[in-house]
């Protein structure tokens, strides 16, 4: 990403107050230690629910994994499961149900840890809206070549939803292509494999200010870009390859159907500003009764559209 | 009516009738009558005799009368009257068998311009009093007095002019121009919050002329003379820290001030970020703040108008002004195109200011990369031409050019074993103002004045970004890599007319009404971009080469009309009453604002008064930005029909005294904002990076609703030679949006409860003075996160540390507070003047707060960093007039 003008004008104004800067201590009140939870769950999977303790913003090193923490779910007030802890091969801690997501039923988390406040949490994986069609427009794609001899593929796309989305509109989407390589082998190509890479794009500029990028590898769609009865997403995705090796293949679409707490949550990450001084943060959203964090369910659709394969 | 009949001798004539007509009415009844080169006295005391009806009159009426000869038969007793007392322009009254003759009263107008005796300079507040009537002049220095025609001592005032008194007689409509010397003598004031012209009494609380000559005196960065750390001192106006920020009045948002340059709106007031105002401090004939309680005449905007008017130009002789400062030099130019008829004033300024921050910047190395290359520099210039066509017509045409230049270059290096990559960036960002204004001056009639206004006014911004990467291997080939080019712009762009009238039918009430037709022109922000890499020019990406991003023209019309009242009656009372209406159309949406003002005073100019207010502004057009400062790329856009215009009202009262050089007020203010705007922050970047400043701004902005309210004090005290100001205020002020802080009210990021500013200015010597000035305000609230957490992808790949900032604004700086101190001096003859100023500011060196910075690291060791603008700066200025 290339910085923007702001970044230059802060950077003047730090020039102008050197020799003026102090690090400070910050008198912040004494916030107590509190338990975090983390869990974004889909229909057919587990709860997997990541816990930790809560760091002053001075601490140092990793935040504390609470293993002895007593996470269950219930269900209309009744206990459903006591999730079991897993640490997995990365090192990853978290405590998962036995359970799997059903959708639209409505869950509460509840974390207990002595001497700690237990923190609960509500909500669901609501029904999935599904999309209409992701087409391409063959006809606007663009091919350009590089001077090393790769090339670009410019893939105009159109996600269309079945129909205009009424109530919650809480929707986000990953957009990954599939490359295929291959050999040649008697001077013919013979495919290989495959791997998928997640996908840049270009959008015009009302699309590109209402997504956003989020730490979840998806792109978060702002509510107010349903508004006047839209219900398409017009994008342009870019899939570079090497033609000596390699061939586009299709075009993949992860489509989510959030619950609001995912969608706050995330909506009010993008607005905590890009770290840039002077630049204002919003409040963090916060679903997690007693704690922080976030507890909230999604539903996705996966969606294949194949690229022409004269490229 | 004072001089209708006494302090005359009154002649009583009494005779006998004959008894056969005294049945009869005189009113009826005709008459001979015979009087050959009689005195008018004579004929009345005849035909008195002759009619039986006692004539009551003051010989006085016909003191400069001709013998009159009537000779008439059978003529009404009131022709007879008439023929014999024409030349006085008499008028009568019947009693029982009685007419008392009395002189008609006549009301004839004196109006005019008062003017520098020196330059030729129309003075504007000017007072013009007789013992029972006065008037202000307005902003052409035009007043006009409706008296009875008799003899008066009219008395002609000015700040920092020598009072001149004439004896005038006034038989008929009198079109004059009175003349003021300068005078040195007078302590030279400061700070102040008293109103220039104390005639109209209704310039009290949130009206404040702005001594703005007087800023040589005051200690400012640099020694540069700024009008908005000037207005800055009122009560009820901040600006951000050490002057960054834009102005804040009674708590509302930088782009709510409508700042005004002989009439044409400023839509960037300030140089460097904010530490210089646009405003040449050699040019400026007069300033005016309004707090929101603005006559109708003002729209646009809803929290305050600064009314900035520049000097004419000498009209006698050639004069220049050479000045010279820490950061900034000007050169100023003026004199008679033709004698007392036509006159230029032509004035530039430019700083010398980059090369501090390049030395800072290289000395202290804080940008980190090598090859840093900055440079900066602002400017403005002013031209301003005027023709007398004569008495009554008049023709002003001010042009003012003005801009930012800022260029930085530098280079990033990555070293690794195959070889060395380097990133060189190139930034080139400009941005001013274009103003141009043909205002003409009518006086229709002797108590109807006109002007006429024909305006241009353009604000720019624009940034080139240019990324040179190649890489150097280690067996010495250089490969280009890539040359990016970024292009990004905004302007806003206006053309409008105007026309203004005055119409003053008596002394106590003044009427002003006009209309005016703004075409507007929006380019909100638009991002192109180009890949350049060898072999290839222009290609890369066709996809990504000249992309241009929201590069929608946007045009708007704007109307306004407006009438209001200046009454003054009972003696003691004062009421201020408009009305504003405007219409605003874009995109086929038509946007309407009806807004009436009122305000009452009771009380004198000296002693006691008191006086409240109610007034509804609107604002069509607002500037939009990410960032909690006042920066020059933020976005002018208008109204749509997705971005309501922005209401407030606000109710206001005060009390005030001043007498024995003691000047105190009081006022309260309760002030709502109606959907006040945001601009929501976004991490938007994905491939095009930087679009997100312009892209879709409609959908990016949130309004809310804002609350302010609070207690401002001013006392003052005028010694011999010295003047004591304090001026403190307390207030409140608030943010309520539905998307921001989980919909809960926060404080405004310029919030501060108190506010208090101490100016202290001693004579030491008629050619010399100290200012002291001291200032204490409660910190801004900021928002800081008080813990953190870690949140992990879902493969756990990628943590990220996600500061809990639990509320907006939450958090407040240390308290902001500095002294400063100048020391003035003046020397020279009249052909002659030197002027100097030394001081320091900030100059127990406190380091405060421009903003806290938490930075995060790496993600492990969260530290905050104070950065502090403006330490211990010292000034210098030295004036050359001659």
């Amino acid at each position: 990403m290339l910085p923007k003008p702001a970044f230059y004008f802060l950077l003047t104004l730090l020039a102008l107050t050197m020799g003026c800067v102090r690090e400070v201590a910050l008198e912040l009140p004494d916030v107590p230690t509190r338990i975090v939870a983390l869990s974004h769950f889909t229909i057919g999977k587990p709860i997997q629910v990541e816990v930790s303790l809560s760091q002053k913003l001075t601490d140092a090193g990793d935040p504390v994994i609470p293993f002895n923490a007593d996470v269950s779910i219930a269900v209309g007030g009744q206990f459903l499961d006591k999730l079991f802890r897993v640490v997995d091969a990365g090192g990853r801690t978290y405590w998962q149900s036995r359970d799997l997501v059903e959708v639209g039923t409505e869950y509460s988390l509840a974390v207990r840890i002595g001497g700690l406040e237990t923190i609960e949490a509500v909500s669901s994986a609501p029904k999935p809206v599904p999309l209409a069609a992701v087409r391409v427009d063959t006809a606007q794609m663009v091919l350009t070549t590089l001077p090393d001899g790769k090339r670009v593929l410019r893939v105009p796309l159109q996600i269309q939803l079945a129909q205009s989305p009424n109530g919650n509109r809480f929707f986000a989407f990953a957009l990954r292509h599939e490359i295929e390589t291959f050999e040649i082998v008697n001077g013919e190509p013979v495919p290989d494999e495959y791997y998928e890479v997640q996908s840049k794009f270009l959008a015009d500029g009302r699309t590109l200010a209402l997504v956003y990028d989020t730490p979840e590898q998806v792109v978060l769609v702002n509510e107010n870009y349903w508004s006047d009865n839209q219900n398409t997403l017009h994008l342009d995705a870019i899939v570079p390859f090497d033609p000596a090796y390699e061939r586009p293949r299709q075009i993949l679409v992860e489509w989510r159907t959030l619950s609001e707490e995912f969608y706050r949550y995330h909506l009010s990450l993008a607005r905590q500003g890009n770290n840039i001084p002077l630049n204002d943060p919003d409040a963090l959203y916060n679903n997690i009764l007693g704690g922080y964090g976030n507890f909230s369910g999604y539903s996705a659709l996966e969606y294949a559209t194949a690229i022409p394969n004269a490229f | 009516m004072a001089n209708r009949v006494f302090a005359t001798l009154f002649v009583w004539i009494l005779w006998c009738l004959p008894t056969a007509d005294a049945q009869d009415s005189p009113h009826t009844r005709l008459f001979d009558f015979d009087c050959a080169a009689c005195s008018p006295a004579d004929a009345l005391a005849l035909l008195s005799r002759q009619s039986g009806v006692n004539i009551a009159f003051n010989t006085a009426f016909f003191r400069d009368c001709p013998p009159v000869t009537v000779s008439v038969r059978q003529e009404p007793f009131e022709i007879l009257l008439g023929k014999i007392t024409g030349c006085a322009d008499l008028s009568y009254r019947w009693g029982t068998n009685q007419v008392v003759l009395y002189r008609k009263t006549r009301y004839f107008t004196l109006s005019g311009y008062v003017q520098d005796a020196e330059t030729g300079e129309r003075l504007i507040g000017a007072s013009i009093r007789t013992r029972n009537s006065g008037a202000i002049t307005n902003e052409f220095g035009f007043f006009s007095l409706t008296l009875e025609s008799g003899e008066y001592r009219v008395t002609v005032s000015s700040i920092g002019y020598r009072p001149e008194t004439q004896v005038l007689a006034l038989e008929s409509d009198r079109l004059m121009t009175f003349s003021l010397a300068p005078n040195s003598a007078l302590p030279e004031v400061v700070v102040t919050a008293q109103p220039a012209g104390e005639a109209s009494g209704t310039q009290d609380g949130g009206r404040h002329n702005l001594p703005f000559s007087a800023t040589h005196g005051m200690p400012m960065p640099g020694g540069e003379a700024d009008l908005l750390r000037l207005a800055a001192f009122q009560p009820g106006v901040q600006t951000g820290v050490d002057g960054l920020g834009g102005l804040h009045v009674r708590g509302g948002n930088a782009d709510q001030n409508l700042f005004l340059l002989d009439d044409v709106p400023v839509y960037n007031p300030s140089h460097a970020l904010g530490l210089f105002s646009v405003f040449n401090p050699s040019v400026v004939n007069s300033a005016r703040l309004w707090k929101g309680d603005f006559p109708a005449r003002y729209s646009g905007r809803v929290s305050s108008v600064l009314d900035v008017r520049t000097r004419d130009g000498h009209l006698r002789d050639h004069k220049a002004e050479v000045s010279v400062g820490l950061f900034a030099a000007s050169a100023t130019l003026e004199g008679p195109l033709k004698r007392d008829t036509s006159s230029f004033l032509l004035s530039g300024r430019t700083t010398y200011f980059g090369p501090w921050i390049n030395y800072f910047s290289q000395r202290d190395n804080l940008l980190t990369f090598s090859g840093d290359n900055i440079a900066y520099r602002f400017y403005d210039a002013n031209l301003k031409l005027n023709h007398i066509f004569s008495e009554k017509s008049r023709l002003y045409l001010s042009i003012y050019q003005g801009g930012d230049v800022f260029r930085n270059q530098f280079v990033q290096r990555f070293d690794n074993l195959e070889g060395t990559a380097t990133d060189q960036y190139t930034l080139g960002s400009e941005w001013g103002n274009s103003i141009a204004s043909l205002r003409w001056n009518y006086l229709i009639r002797n108590n109807l004045f006109s002007n006429t206004t024909v305006r241009f006014s353009r604000f720019f911004y624009q940034s080139r970004l240019t990324l040179r990467s190649t890489f150097l291997s280690a067996s010495g080939r250089e490969t280009l890599l890539a040359n990016y080019g970024q292009l990004y712009q905004t302007l806003i762009e206006d053309w409008s007319g105007k026309t203004d009238f005055s119409y003053y039918p008596t002394n106590n009430l003044t009427l002003r009404w006009g209309v005016s037709y703004t075409l507007h022109a929006f380019q909100p922000g638009a991002l192109s971009v180009n890949f350049l890499v060898p072999g290839q020019s222009p290609l890369a990406i066709d996809s990504l080469s000249q992309t241009l991003l929201n590069n929608e023209r946007l045009g708007a019309d704007e109307g306004d009309a407006y009438a209001e009242a200046d009454w003054r009656f009972g003696n003691l009372w004062a009421l201020e009453a408009g009305f504003n209406f405007s219409t605003f159309q874009v995109r086929n949406n038509v946007f309407r604002a009806p807004q009436p003002r009122i305000r009452l005073q009771f009380g004198k100019s000296t002693g006691w008064r008191t006086w409240a207010g109610y007034h509804r502004t609107a604002q069509f057009l607002h500037q939009i930005g990410s960032f909690n400062i006042s920066l020059p790329f933020e976005l002018w856009v208008p109204t749509t029909a997705r971005v309501q215009p922005e209401h407030a009202w606000q109710v206001s009262g005060g009390i005030g005294f001043r007498r024995s050089g003691w000047d105190i007020q009081v006022e309260g203010y309760y002030k709502q904002l109606e959907r006040v705007l945001t601009f929501l922050p976004s991490n938007t970047a994905l491939l095009t990076g930087g679009a997100e400043d312009a892209s879709g701004w409609e959908d990016r902005i949130a309004a809310g609703q804002g609350l302010t309210y609070g207690a401002e004090l001013v006392v003052e005290k005028r010694f011999r030679s010295t003047l004591v100001s304090l001026v403190y205020a307390w207030s409140k002020s608030e943010r309520q949006f539905p998307e921001l802080n989980s919909g809960r009210v926060f404080p405004f990021r310029f919030d501060r409860r108190h506010d208090l500013k101490i100016v202290l200015e001693q004579r030491l010597a008629p050619w010399a003075d100290v200012t002291l000035a001291w200032v204490y305000a409660t910190g801004n609230p900021i928002t800081l996160a008080g813990l953190k957490y870690q949140h992990h992808t879902p493969n756990g790949d990628i943590e990220r540390n996600v500061f809990v900032y639990t509320d907006v604004n939450g958090y407040r700086l240390p308290p902001y507070h500095r002294l400063d101190v100048a020391l003035n001096a003046h020397w020279g003859k009249q052909t002659l003047k030197h002027d100097l100023q030394l001081g320091v500011y900030n100059a127990y060196n406190r380091f405060n707060p421009f903003f806290l910075y938490v930075d995060a690291g790496s993600g492990t060791n969260a530290k905050a960093v104070q950065y502090t603008l403006l330490p211990l700066v010292p000034s210098f200025r030295y004036t050359l007039n001659f």
